[in-house]
């Protein structure tokens, strides 16, 4: 019975989950979160992270929300907390060094980021996946910018392997340590448990002060956490892979997860179990194609977008800590600037597509559009016609 | 076969290097190497534990293998087709 138990434990917590499966998962988890109170999204957090160093400063008089009664404050980090415990038990947590080349692109990729999604109003999640499945326009043009923004990212990263080397980042382990090392990977497991025990004794604490619906927004980011850690589930891979080495694996990945979203919000807002326009607000077209455009170079520049600098940060990858940093910081002083100058109404409009297309045309059109995708990504693995190198 | 005496003809180090930085040393470098030679990549990142034996085996190429090395990072082989 112990070695079932041990092998079961493997299957779940050690082994690297399939990426359609983690699709799955994150599109009930997230028609989960749009039921318990609004769609799911991530850059809003950051953004109020953001607020609180220029308002701790001194840049800013309004003192913002409270992150722990922030919903998608809690979310994120529930996601970088649900990623934290994922690498525990799979003892794999480990505080990871990067060349210094590395580190600026890291900064250079959050700043694009956080000003990307500050125009199109969300990130990858805000402002792609989630605007998508609640069948904001926006979604699609922030779609068109990201693909275009991996391809130049993607152009970058191979212009700088040929000029600008980096030099490998490596520390033998000192001997004297190596018994308090083999000691910690033991444990890593128990404290991974533990953290999980302790997001749920966090849930209680929030429902015993009638903030139930907070809570479930830090458990619910725990779970997605925890999913895209074991799948390594990375949203990059699905515009950059296609360019890259041809591979359509993320590409049917997302599809899946977008396609289970969408329907299941169809269903919700049509039958209006939630307002039909929840989470449509994306700036259609020139603020999402414009700013996924930016975000795309960004999330290749740093290697994470901003859900998997989340889980990345929890694995303990120190060049995604540098990328979180100046995410939130460019967020929030874009976010101010286009609100303060105005351009922000400049760059569109919200547009419902039921309303510009009707219900009955929408569902289909947008079901066909995800299957044309995931078709033309097949069609490139085969011929690798859009294969950069 | 036994990777630890195993005769690589080329090394890519990517160590402390993540996502997609190995990946694209390693594409670059096979197109570099002759058929049937063995190519060594060295690394750190956990991503590369499924992303390099995907990769490798992808055409007519064939990965090898990897191997923990002692010094705390993976050593894999891929084989050019």
């Amino acid at each position: 019975m112990k070695t079932e138990i041990r092998n079961y434990y493997s299957a779940v917590f050690e082994q690297e989950w399939p990426a359609w499966l983690a699709g799955i998962l994150i599109a009930i988890i997230a028609l989960m979160i749009f039921l318990w109170q609004s769609p799911w999204g991530i850059a809003a957090g950051y953004h109020n992270w953001g607020d609180w160093f220029y308002y701790l400063v001194g840049a800013y008089d309004e003192r913002p929300l409270n992150s722990w009664l922030h919903p998608v404050s809690l979310s994120d980090a529930g996601i970088l907390i649900g990623a934290f415990a994922s690498a525990l038990m799979a003892r794999q947590f480990k505080i990871r060094p990067a060349p210094k080349l590395e580190y600026a692109k890291g900064l250079v990729g959050g700043i694009l980021m956080g000003s990307g999604a500050a125009m199109a109003k969300g990130c990858n999640v805000g402002g792609f996946f989630s605007a998508v499945a609640m069948m904001s326009a926006g979604g699609f043009a922030m779609m068109i910018g990201l693909g275009a923004g991996a391809w130049v990212g993607l152009r970058y990263l191979l212009w700088e392997m040929e000029h600008l080397p980096s030099q490998a980042v490596y520390s033998k382990p000192k001997d004297e340590t190596t018994s308090k090392a083999v000691d910690w990977l033991k444990i890593q497991p128990y404290l991974g448990g533990l953290v999980a025990i302790g997001v749920i004794v966090v849930f209680y604490v929030y429902a015993f002060f009638d903030k139930t619906q907070l809570g479930g927004w830090l458990f619910f980011g725990f779970l997605i956490g925890l999913i895209m850690h074991r799948s390594r589930f990375c949203f990059v891979r699905a515009f950059r892979d296609p360019f890259m080495t041809g591979e359509a694996k993320m590409v049917k990945a997302v599809a899946i997860s977008i396609v289970i979203y969408f329907a299941g919000a169809s269903v919700i807002k049509w039958a209006y179990l939630q307002e039909p326009a929840m989470g449509v607000y994306h700036p259609f077209a020139l603020g999402c194609s414009i700013g996924g455009f930016i975000f795309g170079i960004g999330m290749l520049l740093a290697g994470g977008c901003a859900s998997s600098t989340l889980w990345r940060v929890g694995e303990g990858q120190t060049k995604l800590m540098v990328t979180l940093v100046t995410f939130t910081l460019a967020n929030s002083l874009t976010s101010k600037f286009l609100l303060v100058s105005g351009l922000g109404e400049k760059l569109g409009k919200d547009i419902f597509l039921p309303d510009a297309l009707t219900w009955q045309i929408t569902v289909p059109l947008v079901l066909a559009f995800f299957l044309a995708w995931v078709l033309v990504a097949m069609w490139n693995e085969e011929t690798e016609k859009f294969v950069v190198f | 076969m036994d990777l630890e005496n195993i005769q690589s003809n080329s090394v890519v180090d990517t160590r402390g290097l993540t996502c997609p930085m190995p990946l694209l040393k390693t594409k670059k470098a096979l197109k570099g190497m002759a058929s049937g030679e063995i190519l060594e990549i060295l690394g750190t990142d956990p991503g590369s534990k499924k992303d390099l034996p995907d990769f490798g085996n992808k055409g007519r190429n064939q990965f090898v293998g990897m191997l923990d090395a002692s010094e705390g990072h993976t050593r894999y082989f891929i084989k050019k087709g």
